[in-house]
């Protein structure tokens, strides 16, 4: 199989970036699409040029590692995975593919298809756990916990930080990370003693590093490959207003 | 907070809007009736909200309402281009997400152009008494029944009127689901059925003042 792969390169935070194109041969199908670029970045050692430098850690779905705009979608063309989920059976044989890094303000580009997502470790730096000192883990039972509200945080913890939702939303906002976030946390009682803080000084910290408004595009959880749902944000937004009032 | 504070502003003054539109356009289905029917009523009906003290209020209301929703949308836009300086070269945003929900600004400045002429047709000449002086009716109501009439029996008006509801129903499709979730509503089958609603009201209120200009062209 063989494919053009148009890659943003840019050596320095600051410096100017282009594409580049780069025609592969010796692909096959069932090459995941980091192993594809694996073997275009073979090639380049052989041939003595500079590597693609991109990110990955697990390759199995679960770091949020490895993202990249792919053909103009976050992660490539499928709704809900990450880039290393993504398979060279999902384009044609000889297709040009574009990749591009995460476009926004408060990601700057690091080195070609890398970003500094660290925008997001500074917003869980304000509130992202509980600072109650809990020793080993407890027994399961001990705080009963209703399947509903279990099961609601449970989907909203299930952020892996892949900074998809900040990469497709056109205002570049945070909304639905830093939401998912804060629900995660405020809708278990190991929550509670802080909840009113967390979500005023997360949702601080999102404003000051930069992200854009939430406008419910609703791009974001097409993108996202845990399936956050973009309901988070309203409910973030409820909880914003809740400790506005009574904090 | 202003991320909050901004939408919140933009959210609450749309709702506003919209609960405007539909008083708006029951009053125009009036215009359907049969002429001198049709022209008693519409007339004493615009006397009447004129000179109420009460919907005067609610006039300033509605000034302020479209002031602040415009202006916050601008500072909203402009926040969300600066975090996003750089696009991307290929991008499939409509596999996402719908144009309108991509492009709300600019439907925005086909609106408010909507209504700079709107209020330059109506408002400016029977509030403020601008350009052709506006007759009384045979009950000595001011005559506004004329004022319609006769604007839509120009057909560039018509056309202008009705064409630019379309962006007016993408506004309000998306505006309406997207306002309550600024505003913290977050039951989900309640947003489920709030999306369904808002196709609705989109398709009333922009296919209601659409027609409305071509019935009273050929009637
Ligand atoms: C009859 C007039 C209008 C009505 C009923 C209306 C209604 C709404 C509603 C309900 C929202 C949703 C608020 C939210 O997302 O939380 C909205 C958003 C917005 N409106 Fe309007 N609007 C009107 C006119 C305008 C005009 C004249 C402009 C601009 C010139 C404008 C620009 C915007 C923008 C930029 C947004 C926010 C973008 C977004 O949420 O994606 N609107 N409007
Ligand atoms: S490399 Fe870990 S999620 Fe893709």
């Amino acid at each position: 199989m063989k494919a053009t792969f148009r890659i943003w390169r840019q050596d320095t935070p600051n410096g100017q970036g282009g594409f580049k194109d780069y025609e592969v041969d010796g692909l096959n199908a069932d090459m995941s699409f980091l192993e594809a670029l694996d073997h275009l970045n073979e090639i380049l050692v052989l041939r003595n040029e500079k590597v693609v430098a991109f990110e990955y850690d697990c390759r199995e779905g679960i770091c949020g590692q490895c993202g990249v705009y792919i053909n103009g979608r976050a992660h490539g063309p499928h709704e809900n995975i990450t880039t290393c989920q993504l398979h060279m059976r999902s384009f044609e044989d000889g297709a040009t593919i574009v990749i591009e890094p995460w476009r926004a303000d408060a990601f700057p580009i690091i080195k070609d298809l890398i970003v500094d997502r660290s925008a997001f470790d500074r917003i869980i730096e304000q509130g992202g756990y509980i600072s109650a000192k809990t020793g080993t883990a407890p027994e399961a039972n001990a705080i009963p916990i209703g399947k509903e509200i279990s099961d609601r945080a449970m989907d909203a913890a299930a952020c892996i930080g892949c900074g998809a939702c900040v990469a497709t939303c056109k205002n570049a906002s945070a909304a639905l990370f830093t939401s998912a976030k804060i629900n995660h946390l405020n809708s278990l009682p190991q929550g509670q003693p802080e909840a009113h803080k967390r979500v005023l000084e997360m949702t601080a910290q999102m404003e000051k590093e930069g992200f854009g408004h939430c406008t419910f595009t609703g791009a974001c959880e097409v993108e996202c490959p845990e399936g956050i749902s973009i309901v988070n944000i309203a409910e973030m937004n409820a909880r914003y207003l809740k400790a506005k009032l009574f904090s | 907070m202003e991320l909050f504070f901004r939408k919140s502003i933009i959210a609450a003054t749309g709702l506003f809007l919209c609960i405007f539109l539909i008083v708006h356009l029951s009053a125009n289905c009036i215009l359907l009736l049969p002429e001198d029917i049709a022209r008693e009523l519409y007339n004493s009906y615009s006397t009447t909200l004129r000179e109420n003290p009460l919907i005067k209020l609610v006039a300033y209301a509605l000034y302020l309402s479209i002031i602040l929703h415009v202006v916050y949308a601008l500072l909203v836009t402009l926040r969300n281009r600066k975090a996003k300086p750089t696009k991307y070269a290929l991008n499939h945003s409509n596999e996402n997400s719908s144009w309108a929900s991509q492009n709300m600004g600019l439907i925005g400045i086909f609106i408010l152009l909507f209504i700079v002429v709107h209020l330059a047709n109506f408002w400016a000449r029977i509030k403020l008494g601008m350009g052709e002086a506006v007759g009384t009716d045979a009950f000595g109501y001011v005559d506004v029944y004329e004022v319609t009439s006769s604007l839509f029996h120009n057909i560039y008006y018509v056309i202008f009127y009705s064409l630019l509801m379309i962006p007016l129903g993408l506004h309000l499709h998306h505006g309406l689901k997207s306002a309550f979730k600024t505003l913290g509503f977050y039951h989900k089958s309640g947003l489920d059925l709030l999306a369904e609603v808002a196709v609705v009201y989109a398709a009333i209120m922009s296919i209601g003042f659409g027609v409305i200009p071509f019935i009273v062209y050929f009637k």
